[in-house]
């Protein structure tokens, strides 16, 4: 094991730890967005809606993120209308196409979560509000979305960590955060082993940071769930 | 009895004027089943009636048929003289003015048998929520009175404990509190003391006794003959979907006609 590579590999490979960060950052805000929406539709009540949401769930958990990743990049552009479209702007671009791959994928499990979260909200406190006056809409706000929020937090945190990891294969359409920065190393040095040590331990930190954030949150949300002071 | 009534509240004057509530000939079904085969009532301001009967008599379903939590098949609702407007819907009755419904809501207050407290919520938030987004009470306001009414029902000093760290009474009086902070003009309790353990019970009690001294109108599903006989002006005795004996404690409790009623009491004294 060479120590110097792994040493000067340090710095390179941070360098695109923000590239790595904006990825997971839009494609969760985007994704979370987007698994609102498919959830709220998964419980509307409305049989098409419902089984729109369904399918997408289907087909973006059921299949290969790397296969999703190809075919909005590699895919896409073969077609000469996506190319003359509007859309082109955005998917001639491995950043934006790398984004939007992990979007999809996420929106399809968070929706789940949320979907989750909102179903285990106990009708009793749904019913309580209803008799104080509160419209649908505002009962959603103050007692529904609150509650699904703290319900679904522990497993969207597992979410957001697997993305952090997922984010990698957004080096395959030649994306250089921490993973392409690594296999470009790698392409110089042939110092498999040593960069890739590197890399994965910088993936640790960030996820260690992570699961610290989350439990925070966690904590700082469920008062109701510790003993009292 | 037809239930369309879309027309203006000033064509549908209540048939008791100046009754806080006014109920006339309500059916309810579940499928096939019919829980309510045509109740009626009239609450005047100051009324304590206590709704007695054995499980399944439909009494519950009565009281919540009255904020609509469940949605009366047939017959009609006035609360302070306003009549709640039904139409047809696809499946039945439904209420023809959601927003009417909501503001209607907003002036009973409703105290359930499982509290029903909003459990991320402090006590003190659970009591302010609703005058603050519902009435848009100023936060401040909200809250002076919001601690007025835990040291009424004894519970000033958890105003920052989560519902979850109460034992059941001190719940239930929260939940009346909540109620109570809306200003109502009736409660509701739908078998207030039912899920609590005996000694709990009379803590509760309590606070109902004081609301109905302080000439409060409820309605009270409930099992407690006892507190009935003492708080309530009315006594009404449903047995399958309907009235079987009305009148004041003393008659229907000591001294009831029918032979139901008499049975269900010797069971439950």
């Amino acid at each position: 094991m060479n120590l110097s590579i792994m040493w000067d590999a340090v710095p390179k490979l941070l360098a695109g730890v923000p590239v790595t960060l904006q990825l997971v950052s839009l494609a969760l805000l985007f994704g979370f967005v987007l698994a609102a929406v498919i959830a709220l539709m998964r419980l509307s009540g409305s049989r098409i809606a419902s089984s729109f949401a369904a399918t997408y769930v289907f087909v973006f958990r059921g299949t290969p993120l790397l296969v999703q990743i190809f075919l909005i990049y590699y895919g896409l552009g073969q077609f000469p209308e996506v190319r003359s479209s509007i859309f082109w702007v955005i998917l001639r671009e491995p950043y934006w196409c790398g984004i939007l791959a992990l979007t999809l994928n996420t929106a399809a499990y968070s929706s789940e979560m949320i979907r989750g979260g909102i179903q285990s909200v106990p009708p009793g406190q749904i019913e309580a509000a209803r008799a104080c006056g509160y419209s649908r809409f505002l009962v959603f706000r103050r007692i529904v979305a609150p509650i699904a929020m703290r319900q679904a937090l522990p497993a969207y945190g597992n979410e957001v960590i697997l993305m952090v990891k997922a984010s990698s294969l957004a080096s395959t359409i030649t994306l250089l955060e921490i993973t392409g920065i690594a296999r470009r190393i790698i392409s110089q040095t042939f110092a498999v082993f040593e960069v890739f040590i590197v890399a994965g331990a910088i993936y640790l930190v960030i996820n260690f940071l992570i699961t610290r954030l989350i439990r925070y949150a966690e904590w700082r949300l469920t008062p109701y769930l510790r003993r009292p002071a | 009895m037809a239930l369309s009534q879309s027309s203006p509240d000033n064509l549908n004057p209540s048939p008791v004027p100046g009754a806080a509530v006014v109920v006339e000939d309500l059916h309810k079904r579940f499928g096939k089943l019919e829980v309510l085969k045509g109740v009626s009532l009239v609450a005047h301001e100051g009324d304590v009636i206590s709704m007695i009967g054995s499980s399944g008599s439909g009494k519950s379903t009565f009281l919540r048929c009255i904020n609509l939590l469940e949605t009366p098949d047939e017959g009609r609702v006035w609360v302070n003289g306003e009549l709640i407007r039904m139409k047809e819907g696809r499946h039945g009755a439904v209420p023809a003015d959601a927003r009417q419904v909501d503001r209607i809501r907003s002036r009973l207050g409703m105290v359930f048998q499982s509290f029903n407290l909003w459990t991320h919520m402090t006590v003190l938030q659970n009591v302010i929520e609703a005058p603050v987004h519902v009435l848009g009470v100023p936060k401040r306001e909200a809250i002076e009175r919001a601690e007025a009414l835990l040291e009424k029902v004894g519970l000033a000093a958890k105003a920052s404990s989560y519902p979850s760290h109460l034992s059941g009474g001190q719940q239930q009086r929260v939940a009346i509190a909540r109620a109570l902070a809306m200003q109502p003009k009736v409660m509701l309790f739908d078998e207030p003391t039912s899920a609590l353990d005996p000694e709990l019970v009379g803590e509760v009690l309590r606070v109902m006794r004081q609301l109905a001294e302080e000439g409060m109108t409820m309605i009270i599903v409930t099992h407690e003959m006892g507190f009935a006989r003492e708080v309530s002006s009315e006594v009404i005795f449903l047995h399958q979907g309907r009235i079987e004996e009305h009148g004041p404690p003393d008659q229907v409790l000591a001294n009831p006609q029918s032979d139901r009623c008499r049975q269900f009491l010797a069971r439950n004294l």
